[in-house]
């Protein structure tokens, strides 16, 4: 029964196990990570990679990727900004957010289902044009010093528990009710198995990949919700390495890049694995330019052990369809 | 326009280019005739050798098909030229500079190849996590500092030109075009990139070594990102970290304006070497124009956009 479990969730049981390794060592290698306060500092770092990482894992699932999500949840940041100075109703600003993402996910699902671009290029291309739209609006000025309210509302505690984690858990238990318990869920990984037969069996591929591009800019649009309540500025950088940590983060977790197989609670591991990394690694001294360098070599390190254990071998066939 | 519609393929697309350039021109100087002078001429072709080299690689690896894709191109320009300035401040005698950076770049193209194709990793995975890797090492080894000490001659290849064409691309890009176009138009060796590209299961059925092939031209991708790297370090004077910056964009966007198919086995190189004319005359415009820079990232990526749609638009109706 044990065992069954073990081989089951391997992948979820060696994270968790990963992960305490991990927190052991860095609590020996440094004084300052095994402190409250670090420990708020790295889940609150954790949040919007989370939510962004939820979408990715759906993108993923279904054979999609998305390259632009930094970019688009550093947009919706600007939106929520702007709304919190405008000193609008916490909910309006609060849902600035998740509006615009969805906004911007149905432009790259338009391009890349619409226009049956493979998604890597044409969110690359949504990248550069988003890229020019930050620098336009930010107009080479940061937003910072911004009103405290939706941080306060999202601090406020209800039955002890911060409102933030009551959402992120909301956030969480809605993607795996679709995923695991309508025919959505499972249109989705039909399709990441294989969308021939996917739209040969009947299943509305369009439409399924067109709402999974929207979910998931919905949900990278809430972290820009949680990226501004807590950072209360909006730099001209944002978002520049976030679509790696996610695709790392959900690789890691154990979701397939070919599509077909996911693990929502393998991407919370993946997340707060690479969190931890990222975090005990600046605080033994690590410059933070290596962690780029560190994440890419975590993504395509845990391909090869995946290729190495024989449970993933890519075809070696083309892009899409000719 | 009827002659247009029974042009087909390579001429097709080097026509439309070719419209689309003179257009752009035309545009510049109903705007600011003062753009046209030899000066400007020079600045647009020295401009173009970096994008053109890089270019060239992503459209070898696109054309093997295989859902072949170099995100990481920005990154080995980044860091060949890095790593080859560090080699010559730890005492490599800089006589062998231009060498190391062409060396390190097929060494990190040659490590996409075999991640590719030996690790059998999805290609835009597999780039992705070395173009994080490169780029991040090459600003992680500096701290972004750019690197000088690039000794005089070399500045005088890399800044010198003869009769107001720069030495580089007379003595880089063009040669490098040349032979990959009679390599793909009139050997073995091209017709196996067009056949691997078109269909692969016929092309591995058939015997052709489509592994050996590809890593092959990842590792040429690389090489090609080190004559990029070793022309910017030539130009400028000094290494820098960012000097790959946008270039997985433009130059995905040259290939697929130059007419080079996203799934494999269509596209020659005269149509890339167009597209990088156009996007490099249209960056310098913008410029003379005095629109910020950063709108040229998101024309860029409007333009990538567009050609996919207009590619898959083209298909429909044909």
């Amino acid at each position: 029964m044990m065992n069954g479990v073990l081989t089951r969730n391997g992948r979820e049981w060696s994270l968790l196990a990963a992960c305490i390794v991990a927190i052991i060592v860095f609590s020996v290698a440094s004084p300052y990570f095994a402190t409250s306060g670090n420990a708020a500092t790295l889940l609150r770092n954790s949040v919007e990679l989370l939510l962004v990482g939820l979408g990715m894992t759906l993108l993923l699932a279904m054979g999609g990727i998305d390259v632009s999500v930094g970019i688009v949840m550093g947009l919706a940041a600007i939106g929520v900004g702007r709304a919190l100075g405008a000193d609008l109703p916490v909910g309006v600003t609060a849902l600035a957010g998740p509006v615009i993402g969805a906004g911007l996910g149905l432009v790259t699902a338009a391009v890349v289902v619409l226009g049956r671009v493979p998604a890597i290029v044409g969110t690359l291309g949504l990248l550069g044009v988003y890229r020019t739209a930050i620098f336009v609006l930010l107009g080479g000025q940061w937003l910072s010093g911004l009103p405290t309210g939706l941080t306060d509302v999202l601090a406020a505690t209800f039955l002890g528990i911060p409102v933030a984690a009551f959402l992120i858990a909301l956030a969480y238990l809605a993607v795996w009710l679709a995923l695991r318990r309508t025919p959505y869920g499972l249109h989705l990984l039909a399709i990441g198995n294989s969308e021939e037969k996917a739209r040969l069996s009947g299943i509305p591929v369009v439409r399924v990949r067109f709402a999974t591009f929207i979910v998931s800019g919905a949900l990278t649009g809430l972290a820009a919700t949680f990226y501004v309540a807590n950072y209360r500025n909006v730099e001209m950088t944002i978002g520049t390495t976030l679509a790696l940590d996610a695709i790392a983060a959900v690789v890691l977790g154990g979701t397939s890049i070919l599509g077909g197989k996911c693990s929502l609670l393998g991407t919370v591991l993946g997340v707060l694995l690479l969190r931890i990394l990222q975090n005990g690694l600046l605080l033994v001294g690590v410059p933070s330019l290596w962690q780029p360098v560190l994440t890419g070599g975590l993504l395509i390190g845990v391909l090869m052990l995946e290729v190495a254990a024989g449970r993933l071998s890519f075809p070696q066939t083309g892009w899409v369809r000719k | 326009m009827i002659r247009l519609r029974t042009l087909q393929g390579p001429a097709l697309t080097l026509s439309l280019l070719a419209l689309l350039w003179v257009i752009v021109l035309v545009m510049l100087l109903a705007l600011k005739p003062s753009v046209f002078s030899l000066g400007t001429m020079t600045s647009i072709i020295q401009f173009s050798t970096i994008l053109a080299l890089v270019s060239l690689g992503q459209a070898l690896v696109i054309m093997a098909g295989g859902a072949g894709i170099d995100l990481s191109v920005g990154g080995i320009v980044s860091l060949s030229a890095i790593v080859a300035m560090l080699f010559v401040k730890l005492g490599l005698p800089p006589v062998l500079l231009p060498a190391a950076c062409i060396l390190i770049g097929t060494f990190l193209g040659a490590l996409n190849g075999i991640l590719v194709t030996k690790l059998t990793l999805l290609p835009l995975i597999a780039t992705l996590g070395t173009f994080f890797i490169y780029s991040g090492l090459a600003l992680a080894l500096t701290g972004g500092a750019a690197q000088s000490g690039v000794p005089t001659w070399l500045l005088g290849w890399g800044r010198g030109t003869l009769a107001g064409i720069p030495l580089t691309f007379l003595t880089i890009a063009l040669p490098a075009f040349a032979i990959t176009g009679i390599v793909l138009v009139w050997t073995a060796w091209g017709r196996w990139i067009y056949a691997m590209g078109f269909n692969e299961r016929s092309a591995r059925l058939v015997g052709i070594p489509v592994d050996r092939a590809r890593l092959i031209l990842y590792a040429a991708s690389g090489a090609l990102g080190g004559a990029a790297a070793l022309v910017s370090v030539a130009w400028l004077g000094s290494a820098r970290a960012n000097i790959g910056q946008n270039l997985e964009l433009e130059s995905l966007t040259a290939a697929m304006l130059g007419g080079i198919a996203i799934t494999g086995g269509r596209g020659g190189v005269g149509g890339v070497l167009a597209a990088v004319i156009l996007l490099v005359t249209l960056r310098t415009g913008l410029l003379q124009l005095n629109v910020n820079t950063v709108w040229q990232v998101g024309i860029v990526g409007t333009l990538l956009i567009f050609v996919l749609l207009a590619d898959r638009l083209s298909q429909h109706w044909r």
